[in-house]
């Protein structure tokens, strides 16, 4: 969206300079050709001044000759001849301003011949005054055609005037028009380029609007994704914490179940009897350190193995029938037996005479196993000295 | 300000787990393994609550509970044991020494409700 309104937005500053560009050649060739009119209006203008001088220069030249031919005023000749000058002047400035003008070269010449005629006329009337006198150059005067060649070459100065001022008027005409159409052109140009402005305005403002309606949705969807996150972030921590409690728990728990196990081990095996754990078919399951001290076997030779291995239990006891497994039989009963005999069966060989005491394990009401306890053999004491009394 | 409970306890790991939670639960945390380091913790920075140990290295829970009481009286006791004594019993052996009997194989939970409790703070366990 932002290369397509960036691409219109470049192609529309490439349009106005476009339109600039054109708007400026235009009244650039427009200003020139208004110089050249200008320039032709003032040519106009300086050969219709010529024109006049020639036709003033002429009559003035003409009243200097009367004069002269009245008065023998050798000032007056010299007036004639000046003004005769400057109409020759006037004349060849005239024609100047005429050579770049194809329709104006005959005119002028016309003018020139008729001038050419006077100009003679004028000099052959002073010549004849001068040779044969006043008389002669009034006659000569007299014949000239009452003026008819002064109003011929005035007829051919007004007709270049004519012409003259009909060519200014066209260029005048002509050079309004470029006015116009720069003018039209430059307001053309500057209106286009207002409009592409503002269009390109709209564009960047609607550009802008749907940016911001962006930028605000983008920014509810952060706030709403950020409070999605705080809430998902909250339930972590509340599940790692009960996590960490729940495994908390655990630890201790274990601990607990550890250290009972411990202290009873610690209880079973600080007791000085004998004690062996038996399962139902008479094999030892635990044993307490008591028995590793005073026999010499040690838990891997005994666990697991009958207890016959280390007690050989007697078929009767004091005070009681004579029973073939008397163990075996107390278990399956779930009876006790109080010091009942046996032989204690060291692992060196030896063995000693002793009592024990079976008292049944019950999980519930089913006896799984039974507890032996041997009271130890008391330690031979040192035969008395001879003498010395008991 | 944090309550500040004082952890007596021979073991590393009870010592530990009970920092933990503790500290969790928002209270300030000593905990010693001796007798000896009891009381000088006491006496440094008075406690509002004890949790004693009764089997430790250097003394027995119960004579450690007396010296304290001399140390800071009027603060709620808990014996904290291993070993599985019958609630009359230890009525009887205490007398008014300590607040609260909890054997080592209750959970967390019940064991920091009942310092909530005699701490007076809400959602702690009614009376047992």
């Amino acid at each position: 969206m932002k290369d397509s309104l960036e691409k219109r937005v470049i192609f529309l500053f490439l349009v106005m300079l476009a339109v600039l560009v054109v708007v400026a050649m235009v009244a650039i060739g427009n200003i020139r050709e208004s110089i050249a009119s200008s320039d032709w209006v003032n040519h106009s203008h300086a050969k219709l001044l010529e024109v006049e001088g020639i036709v003033s220069s002429l009559h003035a030249g003409e009243a200097a000759l009367r004069s002269y031919l009245l008065t023998s005023d050798a000032r007056d000749l010299a007036a004639c001849r000046e003004q005769c000058a400057q109409m020759t002047e006037h004349l060849q400035v005239a024609q100047a301003l005429a050579r770049g003008e194809a329709g104006q070269q005959q005119p002028t010449v016309q003018l020139e011949s008729l001038l050419a005629k006077r100009l003679e006329f004028i000099s052959q009337v002073v010549k004849t005054q001068q040779q044969n006198g006043l008389e002669a150059a009034r006659k000569l005067l007299a014949a000239d055609a009452g003026g008819a060649a002064l109003r011929e070459i005035q007829r051919a100065a007004g007709k270049l005037k004519e012409e003259e001022m009909e060519l200014l008027r066209k260029r005048d005409q002509a050079s309004y028009v470029q006015a116009q159409t720069t003018r039209w052109t430059v307001l053309t140009g500057v209106i286009s380029n207002f409009l592409l402005l503002a269009f390109v305005a709209w564009l960047i403002r609607d550009d802008l609007a749907a940016r911001r309606r962006s930028a605000a949705a983008l920014r509810t969807a952060n706030e709403q994704l950020e409070t999605k996150v705080q809430e998902r972030t909250t339930q972590w921590v509340v599940a790692n914490d009960a996590l960490q409690l729940e495994n908390l728990e655990r630890q201790w728990a274990n601990q607990a179940l550890e250290h009972q196990l411990r202290y009873s081990q610690l209880i079973i095996h600080a007791i000085g009897d004998l004690i062996l754990v038996l399962s139902k078919t008479q094999n030892i399951l635990r044993l307490n350190h008591a028995v590793e001290r005073q026999t010499g076997w040690e838990s891997q030779d005994l666990v697991g193995n009958s207890l016959s291995l280390i007690l050989a239990v007697s078929s009767q006891a004091p005070h009681s029938p004579p029973a073939r497994d008397p163990v075996g039989s107390a278990l399956n009963a779930g009876h006790e037996l109080q010091e009942w005999p046996a032989t204690l069966l060291h692992k060196s060989g030896r063995s000693t005479r002793v009592t024990f005491n079976l008292f049944p394990l019950r999980d519930g009401d089913k006896v799984v196993g039974g507890v032996i306890s041997v009271r130890p053999p008391p330690v031979p004491s040192s035969p008395p000295a001879s003498g010395e009394s008991i | 300000m944090k309550k500040h409970i004082l952890v007596i306890d021979d073991e590393e790991s009870i010592r530990e787990m009970l920092r933990q939670i503790l500290t969790a639960k928002g209270y300030r945390v000593s905990a010693v393994a001796t007798g000896l380091e009891a009381h000088r913790a006491a006496q440094a920075d008075p406690p509002q609550l004890i949790t004693v140990d009764l089997q430790m290295e250097d003394t027995d829970g119960l004579e450690l509970i007396r010296q304290l009481k001399s140390v800071v009286p009027g603060v709620p006791v808990i014996l904290l044991t291993g070993v599985l004594f019958d609630p009359q019993v230890v009525r009887q052996m205490v007398g008014n020494q300590i607040s609260s009997y909890l054997q080592k194989t209750t959970s967390l939970k019940q064991i920091i409700q009942e310092i909530q409790r005699l701490l007076g703070e809400p959602g702690a366990a009614k009376t047992p």
